[in-house]
Formats: structure tokens, sequence, C-alpha cells
């Protein structure tokens, strides 16, 4: 075979296994579902218990309840608008509850409670069925009448003369709930009906949740007076509105972006041909990333996608340093073309990839799956990108690319910023010193606020805010959480652990609590409380003499015996039985089964002023099995000040692999200090600019600097590589130039992103990478 | 979680409108034209106050009237206590939108604006109580009768949710002392409630 031939089949070989690669990578993304979840961007803790509960307070039912506000019109007006659409609502199916304060809608509960009551009333016991019990107990309840709550009761007396309904319906006054305006609930501060809605669909399932919401806002257009305005928010809203937000960023970004690497890309080789080849590392490297992710994850998220993309932007430059090197380089050399570019230029992108690696590694190990998602995303994207570049662009254009464009002008320019540049070094240290300065006088730089990361518009927030204030639905309470293996053992636990924290009540330590307990008691509770019910002949007698000169006559009793004779008949109500029934959204709300197959039970506290007693609390359920107190909201804040932490930590160590590497490849102590001096003061003149400007610095921050340090070690290298050179080399300058221009103009247009995500990352790389440049410039290694 | 839950009970919640009737208290004396105006600036003048109650309740399905007996106190601007005594042993506080009731050796705490009814008839206590007039007018058509000495206050709901379950109350007083409270139900039953001023505050 003659060489010819050899490079012939080679370049066969490359080009097959290259679309071989990207076929099996493509099909792999068709089976890949796309996910907008934004729970994704929440923390997982290492605590697997914890965790489970956090999901379940953050995305269970808040992920499908919707609140919902009807302003303008009337008291009048909104509390009929109201209630139709509470009816119609009810009635359409999608939802597993509508609260709006109409009496209606309890009709359901309240009858289950009445048949139940002596197996769900706490008073009943063997005691309160003697003459003396049944005395006391109808004293109590005439001691109602004549009031307009007796008004309530006098119907059902002389079926419940013991007043058991009535003891139930006392356990389950809500220590707060929503005003009341023309019989439904009605923002405090007046001219707003409100509701809660929650659909019947899972959170995750936002199709469903779309569905559910569109159904509120037709439903509204039907019922509401002319005049009557909706207002909507909770969670499903959010998630359905960030996924729109996502995606039509997702576009807009990828679009422009494309358009703008082209233009640049064109104006840079004025060759068409060039473009595409340019294109084809960061296109591998984008379906090779998103392969990986649908395997590792199982999905792929619309972040990653959109904004993946854009990380992994540094792949285009691997395709221009190539373009640029293989043309120009080596000319005179026994080695030209793309072998010349592989003894000089491949080294330096390949020590730039490890390092870039090396950075995007900390977002593989961070907490968040969403970053975890971008992490691996981009470490595949960069490995595939090298890898196209290294064998595949040296077969399309061994030549690299002939075109020259503007390039000319760019590499003259350079050249000549890289002669002014060095004696600018001290005003730079100079800057850094000042930068330092700024940090040091902010003092508390960092914040653990995950809310930043959340795409939720701030009026969408303010509105959000309000309409829960109104519902008295602030979830920043805290919980007793009570776990165990069955729902027998967990109702029993919760028993316990309810008549522990009653006594708390008295005390004036909590103001009141809910459990599920009172409506679903433990089949043990309501066996005991079946057997304590007497037959007929005995209540009879007991009754005679409880009744005895009182002004209530045992005659008139006679419902009395037949309810508890029907009571002592009745199946014993369990948590599956009832979830088909009028309990579902109680018991959806405060009991739910783990995913491991056990249960856990929520009693919600109330607090006396603003918080929990936590040490009376924790005190009260001690020694009850798996029973433990839980604040969400100080949960949260600890698990993001970890992950931001951790984050630190990552960032630190992804430093220091960067660090190695770069010295490992130097060898050489005063190179390895060019190589990093520019890069310190890249990132601290970064940071003292946002610092000065007030910006608080979260996880997404610390990315930014992280990717400032990843691209622009590669621009230290290469200025380091040039000091080996004889004579300045324009065409790598400007190959540096539209590499550096790529990745700024890109993450400028990420920082105009509405998403703050996005812009936080792109405010600082795109400062950050044009400094690192003019950094690298400044301090290159004088030629020797 | 607390809203899905919040309204459970609610009805239950209206048993602390039983607790009411019994809650107006002596007061100081006026000395002008009785009108409510007259009556509510003199009124307003007293920062608290105590006194004992005797309550005669009338119900229709019941052969014998309930009695029952206690003490009240009050204090500026807006906390007053009724605590019975017998025949059972039962405590309703109130004290700026929260109410605290204590029954049969159980406590509960709610808030008062999520009952409108309930709301209105603290209101009706309080606003006689502190002197606050506009307080009084916002639930009830008023009518003052009388002379200083021996005067006639009538409350009659305006908003037919409260009209429904109160027909009319009817406050007598002799010079600055609360004397007697009778509150009429729609359903005809009746709570007479005679306040005897307890001196030395």
């Amino acid at each position: 075979m003659t060489p010819h031939r050899v490079a012939r089949s080679r370049a066969a070989i490359v080009v097959f296994f290259w679309l071989a690669a990207v076929a099996l990578a493509a099909w792999q993304i068709t089976r890949t579902p796309f996910t907008a979840d934004l729970s994704a961007f929440l923390p997982a803790s290492p605590d697997a218990g914890q965790r489970m509960l956090i999901d379940q307070l953050k995305s269970g039912l808040p992920a499908r309840t919707l609140m919902l506000g009807i302003d303008g019109g009337t008291p009048e007006q909104r509390g009929a608008a109201s209630r139709a659409l509470g009816q119609k609502l009810r009635a359409s199916g999608l939802f597993e509850q509508v609260q709006n304060g109409d009496q209606s809608a309890w009709q359901d509960i309240g009858t289950w409670v009445f048949e139940r009551r002596y197996l769900l009333s706490p008073a009943v016991t063997p005691e309160r069925f003697t003459p003396a019990g049944l005395a006391d107990a109808i004293d109590e309840s005439l001691s109602l009448l004549g009031t307009p709550a007796g008004n309530a009761l006098k119907p059902l007396l002389e079926r419940d003369p013991t007043g058991e309904t009535q003891r139930i319906a006392e356990s389950m006054i809500p220590v707060s709930a929503p005003r009341t305006e023309d019989g439904v609930w009605a923002a405090r501060a007046g001219g707003r009906a409100v509701l809660l809605a929650v659909v019947k669909a899972e959170g995750a399932d936002l199709d469903a949740q779309l569905v559910a919401m569109d159904g509120v806002r037709r439903t509204f257009a039907e019922v509401a007076a002319p005049g009557l305005t909706l207002k909507m928010s909770g969670t499903p809203l959010f998630s359905v509105d960030s996924r729109a937000r996502i995606e039509a960023e997702v576009q807009w970004l990828a679009i422009v972006g494309t358009l703008l690497m082209c233009s640049l890309l064109l104006v840079a080789f004025a060759s068409p041909l060039a473009l595409v080849v340019a294109m084809l590392p960061v296109g591998t490297g984008v379906v090779a990333g998103i392969a990986a992710v649908a395997l590792g994850f199982g999905g792929v998220h619309g972040i990653t996608l959109g904004f993946g993309t854009t990380l992994i932007g540094e792949a285009v430059d691997y395709a221009i340093y190539y373009l640029i090197q293989a043309h120009g380089g080596g000319a005179g050399s026994a080695q030209r073309g793309w072998r010349h570019w592989l003894a000089t230029g491949w080294p330096t992108i390949r020590l730039g990839v490890l390092t870039s690696v090396c950075g995007f590694l900390a977002l593989v190990f961070s907490g968040f799956p969403g970053l975890a998602q971008l992490g691996v995303f981009s470490v595949t994207g960069l490995v595939a990108a090298a890898i196209t570049t290294r064998f595949l662009l040296p077969v399309l254009m061994p030549e690299g690319s002939r075109g020259q464009g503007l390039r000319r002008h760019l590499g003259r320019f350079a050249a000549r910023a890289m002669a002014v540049l060095p004696a600018t070094r001290s005003a730079w240290l100079l800057l850094g010193a000042v930068a330092v300065g700024v940090l040091l006088w902010r003092g508390e730089l960092w914040r653990a606020d995950l809310a930043a990361l959340s795409p939720v518009p701030r009026e969408a927030i303010a509105l959000d805010e309000s309409l829960r204030g109104d519902l008295s639905s602030a979830d920043a309470g805290a919980l007793v959480v009570v776990q165990g293996p069955t729902a027998e053992e967990t109702l029993q636990r919760a028993e316990r652990a309810s008549a522990a924290l009653e006594p708390l009540i008295e005390q004036r330590k909590i103001a009141g609590f809910e459990s599920v307990t009172r409506l679903m008691p433990s089949q043990a509770t309501q066996q005991a409380r079946r057997a304590a019910l007497p037959d007929a002949q005995a209540l009879r007698a007991a009754l005679t003499e409880a009744t005895r000169g009182g002004p209530l006559k045992a005659e008139r009793l006679a419902p009395f015996i037949d309810e508890v004779q029907k009571a002592r008949a009745l199946d014993l109500a369990t948590p599956e039985s009832a979830r088909a029934g009028p309990l579902a959204p109680l018991l959806s709300a405060l009991m739910f089964r783990r995913g491991d197959g056990g249960w856990a039970a929520l009693l919600p506290i109330q607090p006396v002023g603003a918080e929990v007693d936590k040490a009376a609390v924790a005190a009260a359920i001690q020694g009850v099995p798996e029973t433990t107190m839980l604040e969400i909201k100080p949960e949260l804040d600890r698990l993001y000040a970890r992950y931001l932490r951790e984050a630190q930590t990552q960032a630190l160590f992804g430093s220091l692999g960067v660090l190695a590497l770069v010295a490992f490849a130097l060898r050489s102590v005063r190179r390895v200090l060019a190589v990093c001096q520019p890069l310190v003061l890249a990132v601290l003149l970064t940071m003292g600019v946002l610092a000065a400007l007030g910006v608080s610095l979260g996880i997404l921050h610390l990315v930014g600097l992280l990717l400032v340090v990843a691209v622009g070690s590669n621009y230290a290298l290469f200025f380091n590589m040039l000091a080996d050179q004889a004579h300045p080399d324009d065409d790598t300058l400007a190959s540096l130039m539209l590499a550096n221009l790529t990745t700024v103009l890109s993450f400028a247009l990420i920082a105009m992103s509405s998403m703050p995500a996005l812009s936080a990352i792109g405010r600082v790389v795109a400062p950050g990478t044009l400094l690192a440049l003019v950094l690298s410039a400044a301090f290159a290694p004088r030629r020797s | 979680m607390r809203t899905t839950l919040a309204e459970r009970g609610r009805r239950a919640a209206i048993l602390l409108l039983a607790l009411l009737p019994a809650a107006l208290l002596p007061l100081p004396a006026a000395a002008q034209a009785f009108d409510l105006p007259a009556l509510m600036a003199l009124l307003a003048q007293r920062k608290s106050a105590e006194a004992r109650f005797t309550e005669e309740r009338t119900v229709s399905s019941l052969d014998t009237p309930l009695y029952s007996r206690g003490t009240l106190s009050f204090a500026a601007p807006d906390r007053f206590t009724r605590v019975q005594t017998e025949p059972r042993t039962e405590s309703m506080e109130v004290q700026g939108d929260t109410a605290i009731l204590k029954r049969g050796g159980r406590t509960r705490t709610m808030a008062l604006n999520t009952i409108p009814e309930l709301a209105a008839l603290v209101d009706a206590v309080r606003g006689t109580l502190s002197g606050d007039a506009a307080r009084l007018q916002r639930h009830f058509k008023t009518e003052v009768t009388g002379a200083p000495t021996r005067w006639q206050l009538a409350l009659v709901p305006i908003d037919a949710r409260l009209a429904a379950q109160v027909a009319r109350i009817d406050i007598v007083g002799q010079r600055t002392d609360v004397r007697s409270i009778d509150l009429r139900l729609a359903g005809g039953d009746r709570s007479l409630m005679q306040v005897e001023p307890v001196a030395g505050r």
C-alpha cells in the first residue's frame, strides 16, 4: 500500500467510527425523556430519610396545590364567583379538593365523621357509658344550648346527646384560617376572594398540571361577573411557566448563539467549509454530552441542554486553534499541516481540555442533580469535542483552513497588544490588591440562597406570598414526623405523639397541632372504642339513671341508643379504605407512603407567637419510636448552606486539580507561576467587581469562577507555549483572540437571560474570561 | 398544609359564640343626653372592669331552663375573659384576634377573623366595653333609649348571616354599669344574663 492509500483508508476508518458514535448517541437521545422539573436544582441531601421528607414537603402536596384569588367587583360578586368556581372545579374531576370556605364542600366529610363518631371521638371509653359518665357528657352538651353554637347542636341532640360530633370537631379547630367574607374565604386586606385547589395528577406531570390550570381559567371565564379577574399562583404554575420559559430561552440562546458564532467564524475564515468543520467538534460534544446524561440520569433537563451547549462552547475554540494553526504553522519545517499542529498545538489543547474537565468535575460531584447533569454533560462533551478535533479534523482538513478573512488584522492587533500589555503588569497587580481590599471590606460575600436559582419572576413571587398569607398557608413551620413500617404502627405512634403534645397546648407552649389520627385512629384505638360501646339494654338502663331529674328525659333519647348499636357493627376504617372516600385530601396531606414501603405521618405544629418552642416539643415526643421534629425552613437553609460549603471545597479541589495538571505539564515553578498569576488575578478582579456592585455570591457565581479558571488556563497555557517560539506567531494570537471573543460573546448572551441561574454565570464568565486573556498576555513569560 | 385542614372545625368553632352573651361588663356613668355617642364617650373612660354574672337560658327542646354563673373581666383595649364556675368550669379568653377556649380540661386556640359571626359578637362586646361606636355599627343597627340612670342599648344584626343566628341583643345599664344582657337567638331560644359589678377596680 502506498502512503497515500494508507492515509485514505485511515481517513475512512476515522469517519466511520465518528459516524457510528454519533448515530449511537443520537439513538440514545431519541429514547430519552426531557424534563423541566425544577426540583433537579434542589440539593440532594446525603441523608436519604431527610431527603425523602424534604422531597415530600417540597414536591408532594405543594407541587399540586394551586392558590387562586378573585379580584375586583363587590364582595357578593366575588362570593358568587368563588362558590360557582369551587362547585364546577370539584365536579370537573381534575382536583382532589377545592377549598374556598364554602360549607357545602364539607358535607361529605361531615357525614363521614358523624357516622363514625363513636370510633373517632377520644371521649369514648367504657366509663363514658356509665350513669355518671353519661350524666356528665349530657351536661356538657346542654351547656352549649341557648347559644348560637347551640343552634347547630340542637338538631343532633337526640342522636348525639353526649356530644361526640362536637368533641371531634372541637379537636380540629384551626389555630389560623383564612378570613371569611360573604361565606367564602377572603383576603385579610379585603377586595379578594381566595381559593385553594389541589390537582389530582402528580406534581411532576406538568402537562396534567397545565390542563388543570387551563380548566381553572376556562371555568372562571364562564362563571365570573364582568370586572372580576383571576389571580393564580403555586408550584404547579411556577413549574409550568418555568418550563415554557426554559424552552423559549433554550431556543433563543441556541439560535442567537449559533448565529453569533457562525458570523465570527465567517469573519475569521471567510470560508463556509471551515465554518462547517469548526462546528463539528462542538456538535459532536453536544450529542455525546446529551447521550451521557441520558445514560447516567435517565432523562435530560432543559437547563442542561440550553446551558450545557454554552458551557462547552469552548470546544469551538479547539476547532479554531486547529484550523488556524494547522494551516499557518510549520512553514519551512519538516512537519506541515496537521502534523505540525499535532506536535505544537495539540498538547496545549489536550492540557486545556484536562484542566477544563478538572473544573467541571466539581459540578459532577455537587449535591444538585441538575448541576451534576451539567457536569457530566460538559466533561463528556469536551472530551468528545477534543477527540473529534484530534482525529476527525486532520482527516477532513489536513491543511487547516486557507481562508484568511479579517484574521490578519486580528493577529496584528493581538501582536501589538502583546507588546504593550506586559508593561501594564504593575497596574493589574495594583488593581488586584484593590480587589482584595474590597473583598475583605465586604466581609459576608457568600450567601447560601437557592432562591437565586429560581427562574420565577419577582412579581410572581410577590403574588404568591400575598395569596399564601391570605390562605394562612405559610409552610415554613415545624412538623413532628412519625414513621413506621406499617400504616397501623405509624398511626399508633402518631397517637402516642399526639397524646404527648396535647398538654403543651394547655401549657401554652404550642398553640395547637394537627394529626391524621383525629379522623383516622389506629385499628387498635378504633377497636377499643367499639368494644367500649354497651348493648341497647345496658345503655337504656344507664341512660335512665343518668337523666333522672335533668332537663332532658331518657325517653327522648331512643335514637341515641340506636346510633350506638349501629356503631357497634361498623367496620374499622383504614388509610387504604378511606383513601377513596371524602377523607382522601386529609390523608394525602398528613400521611403518606414512603418510597421504601414504610409510612410517615406529619403532625404540623402551630406556634404560640412566631416560633415553635422546639425544646418543649422535642422533650414531649422523646421516647416515641421513629418520631422527630423537623423545621422545614431551617432544615432547607441548613442543606443549602452545607451545599455551598461543599461546592466551595469542590471548587478548591477543582482549582488544585488544574494547578496540579499545569505543574505536571510544565515542570517549571516559574512557568506554573506565570500560568497561575493571570488566573488568580482574573478571579480576584471579577469577584472584586461583583463585591463592589453589592452582588451576593452564590453557588452559580462559584461555578462561573471555576469556568473562568478552566477556560482561562487555556489562554495562559497558549501564551506559555508562545514563549517557546522564535518569533510572535500572529495566527496563534489571532486564534486565541477569536476563541476568546466567541466565549465572551456567548456568555454575555447568557448574562442577558431572564433566568437568574443562567445570567449569574454569564455575568461572571464573560468579564472573567476577557480578563483572563488580557492578563495572560500581560503576564506571559518573556521569550527566552 | 395547614390550610388544607383549616376549614375543618370551623363549624365547631361557632361554639365560641355560646360564651359571648355573658361578656358585657359594668361600666362608668354618663351624665349627659342619652344618645349613642354620649353613651360611648362615657364608656370609653373605663379601662378595666370585673363582674359576677348569673345566666338563665331558655331552650325550646328542654323541659327546664339552664342556669350558670361565673365571672367576667375586661381590660382596654381588646382583652376580655369569661370564666364560668357553675355548673361546669369553662373559660374563654379573647385578646386581639386570638381566642383561647378551655372546656372539659381541653384548650383550643383560634383566630377570630375566620368566623365572621363570632367576630361580630366579639365586636359587640368589646365595642360596648371600650365605647367604640364604629365597631358596633359595623355589624349592628344600634338604638339607645332611657336616661343615664337607666338606659337600654339595642343591637340588631345588619349582616344576614349573623341575623340567621342572632335576632337581637338588648343591654340594660344603670349609670356606668351594665346590669343585664338579653340575647335572643333566631330560633327563639334566649339567654338572659344578670351582671353584678365587683367593687374595687
